[in-house]
């Protein structure tokens, strides 16, 4: 019982951290709104008996990748939500729109099913977990590694300093030095 | 199971949804539209992890885990596309670049 | 007899087809010699098919359409009519060969020009020789399509192409009604041979005879150029003159009338046809012999003249008067021929003058040409002891001989159009030939330097003696009866079916018919002396130059031209506007034009979201996502 109070209190968060983040004009605060609603839904996820998922939530979401945003927004010099340009009133209509009909459907559908029967299986220890990705699912590890591989090789490429400017014609081109931040 | 799967299942709807309608408004910001998918993979997350303890099944936590990395990726190789066009446009505007125009 | 046959036929086609293929590559000469040679060697055959004939003879040579029970084969059949006629046109069309080598010496384009005239005479004698009605429909066509080249010959004036295409569009009207005729006779008697018809006509109610025999009266209307399809002819003078010669004489517009002779036995058996064909030929004799009466374009003159005579023909044939007809259609050709010659001597010496009013005086100038014409002038006015004297007054007879209110009413519009006949030709005559050059045009014309310029081959004058002699003597053919007991022509053609039926009047009635025919004529002939000779000629002329009311009537062909204007041309080209600019324009290419555009408009709508933005991608798969689970939501309730 208690249980289901703390997922509705953190369901609350989540959504509200969520809600705030994408409505956010600032980039840092909306990034600041996210980890919030991450932390939230990693202890959703601790709740939901797994535990594995809700660490990496922390340590990769919460931790890494909105570490990541944010150095870029700083990089970039984009926390400035004055120069930015936010959302005008107008396209969030279409948003509004789109949203709340997927929403209500997928509701609808959700509601209109049959209650499935709560069956409270035992929790999955770790070793089960860890056993089942090596053993069973041990050629999707190594294609995901190789797809952090490749990603890691685009990035370098993607982010070393720009060529001279007679490689690259397009006027757009920033040549001021500052600018020439390898990742 | 702590509560229904139903009631999970909403909310990681309107974690989804709210993720797409913010991917929709946010044209004007990259990143933020980066923020936004974000949302989504972790709603979709969401959903894996509740099937896993509805049916005491690891391989949903499994797939969570995937994702994760599968995000880590994405997230690293979009951050670093982000610092290449504004570098070359200075600006994160997606409107302004219609180069994909058939 | 069956080689001299198939010569006669393929010598004008093969000549026809050398000119057309290879006269561009070869000498001038050459294409000219084979031209001439051609017609001339079909001459020949035709005088040796006469030397061996003895009796009708019908010649199979190859299966031509063949079909369940519907046979045409290249089937010719000789009789003494197309004998006779095939002996004509050959003849009369070898002179118009021989003197188209003079006119037409100085003419950029001879092959193309001895090509048709050669196809012509091809095509006029299949029709001629034909077994079957589908053979001689094909040398209708052939004829029809040659005379429409041929008077659109020179094609690069706007007036003689139309020319062309009128003759065209005329005759094929009359064509439609022998080409219907010929399918009804094919589903009534399931054959198409023309004697097997003759002999079928007893087996069918009059009804369908009459009307079988006004569908080919239609026809024969059409080609020979009778009310109310005459308007063709006129307009016809704009090709060379020799075609005309050609057309006007030999080749063309005697088709109808032989084509009513050689179904006659079918459909005489119809009083209503007869009377139609008689009525509809002595109007149209008396109709164009009241047009040519005041025409002052030389051919023109000739082309009415011509239209006239054809209806003297017709006029025989609703008689009855095969023989007549048949006789006035051979000395018609060789007259006829010789005018038109002779007119074009006249108007090649004036520099392609073709108005009569400013011409004059020429008899001393053109005495090699005056001497045949007035040959041709006194028979074509039917001078006493004149071939056409003879022939038109064998017609006369017959139509007299008929009797009766109608034919009666016939006989005095016959007379009456020999008197305006004779009146129009020695008009013609005097007012070109005689008196003094009027304008001062002609003068320039006579002055001794000039007129070397307009020279006339002497090939041009040649010709024209054979047909003065045979026009002159042609009344030798066929004698009347109270000057030998049988006339030529007569005992050759009796054996036909349809030929022998007429029971001739007494001598002193034909006497009496000749005496009165001679009077007739020689009174037109004083009429135009009193007016264009002497004193009065410069008056009449100046009167009839300032044109009069009733003249201009008479000179525009009665306004046929307009009634046809205002009942077909008008209307079709209102209706044609009407379907172009409204139905056309405004409602198919209208809606044609609205469906594209709303098509275009539909396509923009689309075409505006493929703008490379990855926002318009990303709200097309929203707008999927929510589609799609709306889609799951409605088919759940």
């Amino acid at each position: 019982m208690i249980e289901q109070t703390i997922f509705y209190i953190l369901a609350a968060v989540a959504l509200a951290g969520t809600l705030l983040a994408i409505t956010e004009k600032h980039p840092v605060h909306a990034i600041m709104y996210l980890v919030t609603s991450l932390f939230s839904m990693a202890v959703i996820f601790y709740l939901l008996m797994a535990p594995l998922v809700a660490v990496f939530e922390v340590i990769l979401y919460a931790g890494a990748i909105m570490v990541l945003f944010l150095f870029v927004i700083m990089m970039l010099d984009l926390g400035h939500p004055e120069k930015g340009i936010s959302p005008h009133w107008k396209e969030w209509l279409p948003a509004l729109l789109l949203s709340g009909i997927s929403i209500t459907s997928l509701a609808a559908i959700i509601v209109s099913r049959h209650a499935t029967v709560s069956v409270c299986p035992a929790a999955q220890p770790i070793r089960e977990v860890a056993r089942r990705l090596f053993q069973e699912h041990g050629m999707a590890v190594e294609l995901v590694s190789l797809q952090l591989l490749f990603a890691l090789v685009g990035a370098l490429y993607l982010g070393k300093a720009p060529s001279p400017p007679t490689t690259l014609p397009e006027k757009e081109v920033v040549k001021s030095p500052g600018e020439g931040v390898t990742l | 199971m702590i509560v229904p799967l139903e009631q999970i299942l909403i909310l990681a709807g309107l974690l989804f949804f709210i993720g797409m309608g913010g991917l929709l408004a946010w044209r004007a910001n990259l990143i933020m539209m980066l923020v936004c998918i974000e949302i989504m993979l972790n709603a979709v997350m969401l959903v894996f992890v509740a099937g896993s303890a509805q049916w005491g099944d690891p391989d949903g936590q499994l797939f969570a885990i995937f994702i994760m990395a599968l995000t880590s990726a994405e997230v690293s190789l979009a951050l670093a596309m982000v610092v290449y066009l504004h570098r070359r446009r200075k600006t994160v505007n997606t409107d302004l670049f219609s180069e994909m125009r058939g | 007899m069956k080689l001299y046959l198939a010569l006669i036929l393929l010598l004008p086609l093969s000549g026809g087809l050398f000119n057309a293929l290879l006269g561009r590559l070869l000498p001038r000469r050459l294409g000219e010699v084979v031209a001439c040679g051609v017609i001339w060697g079909a001459f020949a055959c035709s005088v040796l098919a006469f030397i061996s004939f003895n009796a009708p003879e019908q010649v199979e040579y190859a299966s031509w359409l063949s079909d369940f029970d519907f046979k045409a084969p290249i089937a010719l059949y000789l009789d003494q009519l197309s004998l006779s006629l095939t002996m004509m046109i050959t003849f009369v069309c070898g002179l118009i060969h021989l003197y188209s080598v003079g006119y037409m010496k100085d003419d950029a384009s001879p092959s193309r020009y001895f090509a048709l005239l050669n196809i012509f005479v091809f095509a006029m004698l299949t029709l001629i020789l034909a077994a079957n009605l589908p053979l001689l429909y094909l040398g209708w066509e052939g004829v029809g399509f040659c005379s429409y080249a041929l008077i659109g010959f020179w094609y690069t004036e706007e007036k003689n192409a139309t020319a062309g295409r009128k003759a065209f569009i005329v005759t094929r009207i009359g064509d439609t009604a022998l080409g219907i005729a010929m399918v009804w006779m094919f589903q009534l008697f399931s054959t198409t041979s023309i004697t097997e018809l003759n002999g079928m006509g007893f087996l069918m109610p009059t009804g369908v005879i009459t009307a079988l025999g006004i569908l080919l009266l239609i026809g024969a209307a059409g080609k020979s150029a009778q009310l109310p399809l005459s308007v063709w002819l006129p307009d016809a003078m704009a090709g060379p003159t020799p075609v005309s010669a050609q057309i006007h004489a030999a080749t063309m517009v005697t088709a109808g009338v032989y084509l009513l002779i050689r179904m006659f036995p079918l459909i005489g058996s119809s009083p209503t046809t007869l009377a139609a064909i008689a009525i509809i030929g002595a109007a149209t004799a008396f109709y164009a012999a009241t047009c040519a009466c005041v025409q002052r374009d030389f051919k023109r003159i000739l082309a009415y003249s011509t239209i006239s005579q054809i209806g003297y023909m017709m006029l025989g044939v609703g008689a009855g008067a095969l023989t007549a007809s048949t006789f006035h259609l051979l000395t018609h050709a060789f007259f006829k021929a010789l005018l038109f010659l002779g007119a074009g001597c006249v108007i090649t010496a004036l520099h392609h003058q073709q108005d009569i009013f400013s011409m004059g005086g020429l008899k001393k100038q053109l005495p090699a040409v005056y001497w045949p014409f007035l040959a041709g002038v006194l028979c074509l006015a039917g001078f006493p002891g004149s071939g056409g004297f003879f022939s038109k007054d064998d017609i006369l007879g017959a139509v007299f001989d008929q009797g009766g209110t109608l034919y009666g009413t016939l006989f005095a519009v016959g007379l009456l159009t020999a008197l305006l006949t004779a009146f129009y030709t020695f008009r013609m005559l005097f007012v070109v030939f005689h008196g003094e050059a009027s304008t001062p045009l002609n003068h320039q014309t006579l002055t001794p330097d000039t007129r070397s310029a307009g020279r006339v081959e002497p090939i041009m004058t040649i010709t024209l003696i054979p047909l003065a002699l045979l026009g002159l003597f042609g009344g030798f053919l066929n004698l009347p009866k109270y000057l030998v007991s049988h006339g030529l022509l007569s005992t050759f053609v009796a054996s036909i079916p349809g030929f022998s039926a007429l029971e001739h009047a007494s001598d002193a009635t034909g006497i009496s018919l000749q005496i009165i025919a001679a009077t007739t004529s020689l009174l037109g002939l004083g009429l135009a002396w009193s007016r264009y000779t002497g004193r009065r000629r410069a008056e009449s002329l100046q009167l009839e130059d300032a044109g009069l009311h009733f003249t201009r009537f008479f000179l525009n062909g009665w306004y046929l031209d307009h009634l046809y204007n205002l009942l077909f041309i008008h209307p079709f080209t209102w209706l044609s506007r009407f379907l172009w600019k409204k139905i056309d324009e405004s409602t198919i290419d209208g809606t044609l034009n609205g469906l594209a555009r709303i098509t275009m408009r539909l396509g923009e709508i689309p075409a505006g979201w493929s703008n490379g933005r990855v926002a318009t991608s990303l709200i097309a798969l929203a707008g999927g996502t929510a589609a799609l689970l709306g889609y799951a939501v409605w088919s759940l309730m």
